[in-house]
């Protein structure tokens, strides 16, 4: 690490080190980003905006894989900023988001149009994170970038879609079967979350933050805690970290199940997709019985968990037993069966140089052959002290990706086996710990079954004052409209549900 | 394929799917199947539309469908659009960019139409309630017949709730 220090401080002006993250000012802004993104292969984490006494500031999060470093790169701005949207594509989003809420613009954006508030619904001059009063009161339009082209036809879906699932606009450029261009547009769920956050108490968003994606609101509850833990320094007990584990890995099990079971539908074999459904409600039950509800909600607080899951173990050793031999021959099903194996394998393909530029996470990077783990890369809680391997494909198919998530689900059955193991012979244990809410912000994060939620929060007179969430769903959404060229339209719910985003926590 | 069949015999799949059912549900849903079978002639059509939940209460809606609860053999499905629904569920807070397109569903779902309103968020807005981005829920906008409270409502909930709202005629 002491080389790429150096070669840091020839970029910066100022550096400090804090456990694992590194803060870094500097003039030399794009070099610097160029050098973490391309040379040091970061992934771009987040980026956050805040209000300063002066203008704005703005934080870039970058995550060093090789080892467990953070970069934080700071720049301070006035009402506009350089944009490197075109040479770091995964900050296009970010720019856009940051534009649309603070109302401060980046300069030579590729593709400068709206994304959270939709010009149609908010007036042009609205911008919630900035406190000033609306400028312009003029609704706008959105342009699509169709193709337009003879024989070239488009096929719009949405926002409300055919099955139970939530809303998203997609627009298919056709040319016969294959599909030559996905546009989507989202945050059609746009609920506010970053402003409604600012000025309420720590549990009132520990509460909300469940509520980002209802089916990672472990994760995310667990990642907003430990970033208030860092903040105030509280040493979580580890009878309570190894319970945080268990439900984390349930949680994973019952949503990659869930996953398993939609390719199953979606590829046409309904008997497969009824038999894994049955077994992630056994998952959905153990929860409950667990925690009292079905998805580990208010299961973990600021300093612990609020739940003692020591008297169930038994049960959870059991159903996890059951439930493993019966995956198994679903699995097996699924291996030996050519007709399902043709759906999967070369459909909706993604390229790792795509994963790259993207900063794409989880098993979308991981089947690409990018490795993305934070329980490996970044460990928090216990994961450094437990022994499981995960799978890097190159193939970047549909086929893959399923395969990295059945291998995960073996993982967590693993993990499980340990850590149950481990709280059976705790004699007295210890749930959470007294805490006292201190100021500073930090940066909190957990690996979800989709990739790694990273929150931001800065904590002022015991208030919170800034809480940036980013979900996993939006650094993977975009991959989407690289996966299907050249697919039929009639695979497109295959590549959706083996990507599985979320649009709730992509929308915020 | 026989291989498989095979299996099916041999792992007893269809005898546990027996097993699978709750009491509770079942009894449940047995006056569930009378009441759709004398008010809509055995068969009730629910087109969900999702204004800014946070995709629990989907899940849970889901869940219906899995072989413990198994919805649709009390001859209530759930169909892809609202143009052939007799009721639309509504989950979620009601975010600005959405409301046009939820009133869109509503005017395409014919006529006589039950709206249900699933989750804490759906009738007020719940947490959201304060946000700039939401609407404060469907309950002053559409005229709701039934509310399933509950964040996310669980299975057992949505299936008495929608028993509650055809026992009501």
């Amino acid at each position: 690490m002491k080389e790429i220090f150096d070669s840091i401080h020839y970029f910066c002006d100022e550096f400090s080190e804090d456990g694992n993250f590194v803060t870094i000012k500097t003039k030399q802004l794009k070099s610097l980003s160029l050098y973490l993104f391309r040379d040091l292969d970061c992934d771009l984490s987040s980026v956050v905006a805040l209000r300063a006494k002066d203008g704005f500031n703005i934080k870039y999060l970058y995550s060093y894989p090789k080892k467990d470093y953070f970069f934080i790169v700071c720049q301070n701005i006035q009402d506009e900023f350089e944009s490197f949207a075109d040479d770091i594509p995964a900050l296009n989003w970010f720019e856009r988001e940051i534009s649309d809420l603070f109302g401060i613009i980046p300069l030579n954006h590729p593709d400068f149009r709206a994304l959270p508030l939709h010009p149609e619904n908010y007036p042009i001059g609205f911008h919630p994170m900035q406190n000033d009063k609306i400028k312009d009161e003029n609704y706008g339009t959105y342009e699509y970038k169709d193709v337009k082209s003879e024989g070239v036809y488009t096929v719009p879906v949405g926002p409300i879609h055919a099955g139970v699932i939530e809303p998203g606009h997609f627009r298919f450029a056709m040319s016969g079967e294959p599909i030559l261009q996905l546009e989507i547009r989202h945050f059609w769920k746009h609920r506010g979350i970053e402003k409604l956050c600012e000025g309420k108490e720590v549990d009132e968003v520990l509460n909300i933050s469940q509520k980002i994606s209802g089916d990672n609101a472990l994760s995310h509850a667990l990642s907003f805690a430990m970033a208030i833990e860092k903040i105030c320094d509280i040493k979580v007990p580890s009878f309570a970290q190894y319970c945080r584990v268990i439900a984390a890995e349930l949680e994973r099990i019952s949503c990659n199940l869930s996953d398993f079971a939609g390719v199953f539908q979606d590829a046409g074999y309904s008997f497969g997709a009824s038999g894994i459904t049955a077994l992630k409600e056994d998952i959905m039950r153990l929860m409950k019985l667990l925690s009292g509800n079905r998805f580990f909600k208010d299961f973990v607080i600021i300093g612990g968990v609020s739940k003692n899951i020591k008297p169930y173990t038994k049960e959870i050793i059991d159903i996890i037993k059951q439930v493993n031999i019966t995956f198994d021959k679903y699995k097996k099903i699924m291996e030996n069966s050519s007709s399902i194996l043709e759906r999967l394998e070369t459909t909706g393909k993604i390229k790792k140089q795509t994963v790259k530029d993207l900063s794409c996470v989880g098993f979308t990077a991981s089947a690409s052959g990018r490795f993305s783990d934070f329980r490996k890369t970044h460990p928090y809680l216990i994961y450094s002290k437990l022994d499981f391997e995960t799978l890097v494909l190159s193939d970047g198919d549909v086929s893959a990706r399923v395969r990295v998530k059945l291998n995960d689900i073996k993982n967590s059955f693993k993990i499980i086996k340990i850590c149950t193991n481990y709280i059976s012979q705790v004699d007295k244990p210890k749930l959470k710990v007294k805490y006292e809410i201190k100021d500073g912000e930090e940066f909190g994060y957990a690996q979800s079954n989709r990739g790694n939620i990273v929150h931001f929060v800065k904590i002022e007179d015991k208030k919170v004052v800034r809480f940036k969430p980013r979900d996993p769903s939006f650094m993977n959404w975009q991959s989407i409209q690289f996966a299907v060229l050249g697919d039929v339209i009639g695979d497109f719910p295959l590549v959706n549900k083996s990507l599985n985003l979320s649009y709730a926590g992509n929308d915020l | 394929m026989i291989d498989l069949v095979k299996m099916r015999f041999r792992d007893k799949l269809l005898s546990e799917k027996l097993e699978f059912r709750d009491e509770n549900i079942e009894v449940l849903g047995l006056e569930l199947k009378k009441r759709v079978d004398k008010i809509f002639k055995r068969s009730f059509s629910i087109r969900e539309v999702d204004t800014g939940s946070c995709n629990a209460c989907e899940i849970e809606i889901n869940a219906l469908a899995n072989p413990y609860y198994n919805l649709e053999r009390f001859g209530i499905s759930f169909v892809p659009s609202p143009k052939f629904a007799d009721a639309l569920m509504i989950t979620g807070a009601l975010s600005k960019n959405m409301y046009k397109a939820l009133m869109n569903a509503y005017e395409l779902t014919p006529n006589p139409k039950f709206i249900i309103a699933v989750g804490d968020c759906a009738m007020d807005g719940g947490d959201f309630k304060d946000s700039y981005a939401c609407m404060g829920g469907i309950g002053d906008k559409l005229p709701v017949d039934l509310w399933i409270k509950g964040c996310p409502p669980e299975p057992i909930d949505l299936i008495s709730g929608l028993l509650k709202l055809l026992s009501k005629r």
